[in-house]
């Protein structure tokens, strides 16, 4: 690792860490903004209302309640939930974070997986219907929103399936895996998300490699193919395919960017217990330290993961130094 | 699709100072457009964007049915020869409703463009081209944005604002012009050590000339293919805003918080169809939107490798 | 599935041996159910919501209480029939056994001398006496059950505003730490500012309540389970004021779910599910036979796969905790088509609701304000308007709720006034519209209403039923106004910032007060409830002495009360709610009254 590397982690670390108060703050206070809040009930409002607010430190002007959750967040108390009352909130985010980048991994890997598999068939069988159909169904899948290809799912393989195969098959929806854990059971509870998710990105993948291959070999690997036969034409593609990891690492921000939003938004369909859920029902119930919790987690994983990205970028791209 | 090639037109006149613009620009539009013509996906694309277009106007005055007539038909009816989508969970024509959802779909998708195009364009001219501290501080504060999906924000702008078409719009522009600004920035950057450029500035040319008579033409054709990508990116956000429940107010009626409420229905036991017409709507705009953004990247910016 | 699943079973163990019995799960050989008791009792059911609190000086929710009923124990219980029967107290004390004075305010309490707490600790009158008086100091939602004991009043405001010094995160164990330090203090003594006057124990066995009034309502108020009655440990809170309630107990713990009930929290994890177990050799009765509850905690759109779950016994019951409202319209019909329809259990549930005029907040406006002849006629018209039956059977299929015709007070509980006696129940469109001519004859005054209602679930087809009524019977437009945050649409109606409303009431205990006081009247204007606004000396009145007399003879003037808010028109009734449980048929004595699912200790499960 050389020093210009270690100056660049440096100063992402320092941008990430201005991103989370900037973003942090934000959120705080909108939250805070909003009309209503987690305990009025039928039952409860009037002074005992007032008295509850009063005991959680809500009716403090929002800058000193932010500093406040600043100064615990600092040394990693993210502060207590208002709707199971008085729960920690460190333990539920980093819970629910162990779930979604379980789902999130998936996803990535599918979609990398995906992408460069049809990628590269359509590369190789260029101009024949392979390669129409490839392309096709890239293009395909990013006009598809994930919520859509998602709700299908549910639709074929918890609902479709289970009425055809009088229940002996089917995929279930009540999040059976583990917090963190793996078997079985998480497996199949992330499988479909992970490919509603992931479908959508593959898209853009399937064609930068596609694109990258052919301006790489251009008819290469089919004349050489023909001539020296099957062995040289795997190596051609394996070259091929080295020298197409490299636009595909450039766009990697944007697909785990694109991963980020769809796990937001599968997992409120699926009902997975992972922070996208987590934070649209605490914005729904005022559970204010929550919202923020999950946002600044949210944050700073991205961070994490675009910085890991540009520097796995390094390592694929040699002409690439910080 | 076309393979990368450069055209010959278009290269060899940026070479040339001042008074060669007019003909420079003349081919680049010229060739564009019969690139364009020729990409025939491109062309089924537009068509389609059209008839979506009339189709909006249209709903502006007349639906089959009111929409938001609770009880128009019996709820979760079949489609038929009269509902050809059939009704929802309230007795309401899902056609009328999915008709009028266009409006939302497209007003949220042209109005965020707008938005980029005049706002990303002139921040990212402004910075690329200026540079000092304002540049530093525009890229700071798109550097921090850089990393949040721009659903983060979008949720909590809207929910601040409160409910409606307008403060979607505004949730979403919030953050989709700083790709363009990005883009304008590096364009701006590049454009502004070419030859002719230096020319003008030494000759005592106004910034805001140079910026607009030589930069901003240059960048023209990636600025192009970005505004118009971005209008199925807002489409797609604001249909995930109104799915995950924050949806706009009645009466009216988008696509996301119809499809929505179909798995809703779905998971209750009634009938997918619900779902699945407001999923086609989308999928198909967007489709449109994305194979006419291809034509128009391959027409119009050639040198971009795909 | 689960007759196949034996087949199965029965088969595998032919062909593979012991190995697959082990395998095969609960429940012993391959017979149905012969009524003898399986040899694993665990009830295993999903729940659709977190907990908010089990503690019960704060407990608010029906999904809360239902389980921390089972943990809590209170000095009476209700019984499967909503009677009070005895239970950390020896009687339910009345003027006959000399439990309550002659003049009705004073309550001596004999205690159980064999009551124990669930972590080991003894249970004594000092923890009676420092359960209440800790109530009644948090001032929680239902800190007003003991509002009628002497000294209730200086104890609140003692106990008042948390210290001018907290702030942040830490106010809240700052507020409860402080409760908690007091009561260290004057507990077993009974003295002190934090302990109302009223409270004492006379003997470490006998509790004595002193009154500052008559009170029909209390004793029913007290047995409220999982409330603000439950007596809870003083050492097991101490340490940890805020979050006692979530942790499992362990023999002689301190800092853990300490209750004098059946079961005890074994393992929580708010987002994932909890275990209870039975405490052994449990003091009380009936002793439990399940020894232990297994809840997985869902979202609530997992229901459908919950149910095909159940229905392959990876479940033994649905609706349980407070969910009896989540099986959907398709659901149930199916249920009751398939070879299951047996185990399906409707259960109304002591829930109503209805629609209020703003009456009583001129700020807001409305053609409904008052109690002239013309706002009374529109609000009957509106009313007369409205097809109550045709609402419960199109959009409720009588399946989910039933029309409300006897008064606000859901049927089966005490106050209601008998099938088809509410006048405001009838559905009258012609006489609605002569109404609406007379009162509003251009239209002006009913041009421009909003009906307000908080999104989701039955409320949107309420609504778009409501408007239907209206635009035709009457030919008037109303607005629907949905908002999609609850507790700002409550905030709303609270403060009477609404023209029409949805509105609604969950009873809290069998007694009418429960319904009258906290809706209409001075006490809940004083509490700020009172969402209509409607306010009326003879009202009040009679709810005074309503209040203050037993119910036998409260109850006549109870029924008063509901003649004069019809005669008011004070409101529009429109249903009752009804639960829907999948209740497996090897699972013996589970089931729901009106109030409450049965206890856990009724429950066995039979092999099968």
């Amino acid at each position: 690792m050389t020093r210009g590397t270690l100056v660049y982690i440096v100063q992402r670390a320092v941008l990430i860490a201005f991103t989370v108060l900037v973003v942090s703050f934000g959120v705080f206070y909108v939250v805070h903004s909003l009309p209503g809040n987690a305990f009025i009930s039928d039952r409860l409002h009037g002074r005992a209302l007032q008295l509850l607010l009063h005991q959680y430190g809500l009716d403090q002007p929002i800058i000193i309640q932010y500093w406040n959750w600043l100064k615990g967040a600092i040394h990693g108390d993210l502060g207590i939930s208002l709707v199971t009352r008085g729960a920690a909130v460190t333990p539920i985010v980093m819970q629910e974070l162990s779930v979604s980048a379980m789902v999130g991994g998936a996803a990535l890997v599918f979609t990398v997986g995906l992408g460069l598999l049809f990628g590269v068939l359509a590369a190789i069988r260029q101009n024949t219907w392979v390669d129409y159909l490839f392309t096709t169904f890239a293009v395909i899948g990013y006009s598809v929103p994930s919520f859509v290809i998602g709700s299908l799912g549910i639709l074929v393989f918890a609902q479709w399936l289970n009425t055809v195969t009088s229940g002996a098959v089917y995929y279930p929806l009540p999040w059976q895996g583990t917090y963190g854990g793996g078997g079985i059971s998480t497996l199949i509870s992330i499988s479909l998300p992970a490919i509603s998710i992931g479908l959508y990105t593959s898209g853009q993948i399937t064609r930068i490699t596609r694109a990258s291959m052919l301006e790489v070999t251009q008819q290469d690997y089919i004349r050489t193919a023909r001539a020296k036969g099957l062995r040289a034409r795997v190596i051609t593609i394996r070259h091929a395919l080295r020298n197409a990891l490299v636009p595909v690492m450039s766009i990697m921000p944007s697909t785990v960017l694109g991963i980020l939003t769809g796990v937001l938004v599968i997992e409120n369909i699926y009902g997975i217990p992972g922070l996208g859920k987590e934070f649209v029902e605490s914005i729904f119930t005022h559970d204010y330290n929550l919202t923020v919790g999950v946002f600044t987690i949210y944050t700073v994983l991205i961070g994490v993961a675009n910085l890991a990205v540009d520097l796995l970028y390094a390592v694929v791209d040699p002409r690439i130094r910080y | 699709m076309a393979t990368t090639v450069i055209s010959p037109d278009t290269d060899v006149v940026t070479e040339y100072a001042g008074g060669t613009l007019a003909r420079e620009q003349v081919s680049l539009w010229r060739d564009g457009l019969r690139r364009l013509r020729r990409n025939k996906l491109a062309v089924i694309a537009m068509v389609f964007l059209v008839l979506l277009a009339l189709e909006t106007v249209v709903s502006l005055f007349w639906t089959p049915y009111d929409p938001n007539l609770v009880g128009a038909c019996p709820t979760y009816a079949f489609p038929s020869a009269q509902h050809l989508m059939g009704c929802d969970d309230l007795g309401r024509d899902e056609l009328s409703r999915v008709m009028v959802g266009t409006q939302v779909s497209l007003a949220v998708g042209l109005a965020t463009a707008f938005v980029v195009l005049v706002v990303g364009v002139l921040v990212g001219l402004i910075a690329g081209y200026l540079r000092g501290w304002i540049d530093a501080l525009i890229s700071l504060i798109i550097n921090i944005f850089y990393g949040v999906p721009p659903i983060l924000p979008a949720i909590a702008l809207y929910v601040l604002l409160g409910r409606s078409v307008q403060n979607i719009i505004i949730a979403i522009s919030a953050t989709a012009w700083m790709d363009m600004a990005r883009l304008v920035r590096g364009q701006a950057l590049s454009i502004r050590e070419r030859e002719y450029v230096e020319a003008a500035r030494s000759s005592g040319s106004k910034t805001r000339k140079i910026l607009f008579t030589h930069v901003f033409p240059n960048a023209l054709g990636p600025i192009i293919v970005q505004a118009t990508f971005s209008i199925p990116i807002a489409i797609l956000t604001a249909a995930f805003l109104t799915f995950l429940g924050f949806g706009v107010p009645p009466p009216q009626a988008d696509w996301g918080g119809i499809a929505s409420e179909g798995l809703q229905s779905l998971q209750a036991g009634f009938d997918p169809y619900i779902l699945l017409f407001p999923s086609i709507a989308i999928s198909l705009t967007l489709l449109a939107f994305n194979f006419f953004g291809d034509g128009l990247r391959d027409a119009f910016d050639p040198r971009q490798k795909r | 599935m689960r007759l196949s699943r034996m087949r199965i079973c029965g088969t595998a163990v032919g062909l593979l041996g012991v190995v697959t019995v082990a395998a095969c799960g609960s429940g012993g050989g391959g017979g149905s159910q012969s009524g003898q008791l399986a040899s694993q009792q665990v009830l295993h059911f999903p729940t659709y919501q977190p907990p908010g609190t089990w503690d019960p000086g704060e407990a608010d929710a029906e999904v809360d209480t239902e389980i921390s009923q089972n943990v809590f124990d209170n000095l009476w219980r209700f019984d499967n029939n909503l009677n009070i029967v005895p239970d950390i107290a020896t009687t339910v004390p009345s003027t006959s056994n000399g439990g309550i004075s002659s003049d009705g305010l004073t309550y001596t309490i004999k205690l159980n001398p064999n009551a124990k707490f669930n972590n080991g600790d003894a249970l004594k009158c000092s923890d009676v006496l420092y359960s209440w008086s800790r109530s009644v100091d948090l001032q929680g939602p239902y800190a007003s059950n003991l509002s009628a004991i002497a000294g209730y009043a200086a104890a609140q405001s003692a106990a008042g505003a948390p210290p001018a010094s907290s702030s942040g995160p830490g106010a809240a164990s700052t507020f409860q730490g402080n409760i908690e330090a007091q009561l260290a203090k004057q507990v077993p003594a009974g003295s002190g500012s934090f302990v109302p006057s009223g409270l004492s124990c006379s003997d470490p066995e006998t509790f004595v309540v002193k009154l500052a009034s008559g009170c029909g309502w209390c004793l029913t108020a007290w047995t409220l389970e999982g409330s603000t009655g439950a007596i809870v440990d003083e050492k097991a809170i101490q340490s940890d004021p805020v979050t006692w309630w979530q942790k499992p107990v362990t023999p002689g713990c301190t800092d853990c779910m300490v209750g004098a009930g059946a079961y005890y929290l074994a393992s929580y994890d708010s987002k994932v599910g909890f275990k209870f177990k039975s405490v052994s050799n449990w003091w009380g009765s009936p002793k439990p036979t399940l020894t232990e509850i297994d809840i997985d905690v869902h979202d609530p759109s997992a229901i459908a796969g919950d149910l095909t779950a159940w229905e392959q016994g990876h479940y033994d019951l649905i609706g349980y905790g407070g969910n009896s409202g989540n099986l959907t319209y398709p659901q149930i019909q199916s249920v009751k088509g398939s070879r299951f329809s047996s185990e399906l259990l409707t259960q109304p549930k002591g829930r109503t609701t209805w629609v209020s005029f703003n009456i009583g907040y001129p700020s807001t406006g409305g053609p409904f304000l008052g109690e002239s002849a013309a706002a009374k006629g529109l609000r009957m018209a509106f009313d007369l308007a409205v097809d109550k039956q045709g609402l419960a059977s199109t959009v409720c299929h009588n399946v989910q709720c039933q029309a409300a015709t006897g008064g606000l007070i859901t049927k089966g509980l005490i106050g209601y006034l008998g099938d088809n006696q509410d006048p405001l129940a009838k559905f009258d469109p012609t006489q609605a519209k002569s109404l609406l001519k007379q009162y509003d004859p251009n239209g002006t005054l009913t041009a421009n209403l909003k009906y307000s209602y908080n999104a989701g679930g039955l409320n949107d087809p309420v609504a778009a039923y409501l408007q239907n009524e209206w635009q035709q019977n009457l030919g008037v437009h109303v607005t629907l106004d949905p908002s999609s945050d609850a507790s700002a649409f409550i905030n709303n109606r609270l403060s009477g910032k609404y023209v029409m409303s949805r509105d609604g009431w969950q009873f809290d205990y069998n007694h009418p007060q429960d319904w009258f006081d906290n809706l209409w009247g001075y006490k809940a204007t004083a509490a700020g409830a009172n969402t209509s606004g409607f306010d009326d000396p003879t009202y009040d009145s009679i709810l005074k002495q309503a209040d203050a007399e037993p119910l036998s003879q409260a109850l006549p003037l109870y029924n008063q009360l509901s003649k004069i808010l019809s005669t008011d028109v004070v409101y529009i009734p429109l249903y009752y709610s009804v639960g829907n449980f999948v209740i497996a048929s090897y699972v013996k004595g589970a089931g729901s009254n009106t109030a409450f699912d049965y206890y856990w200790d009724n429950i066995s499960i039979l092999s099968h």
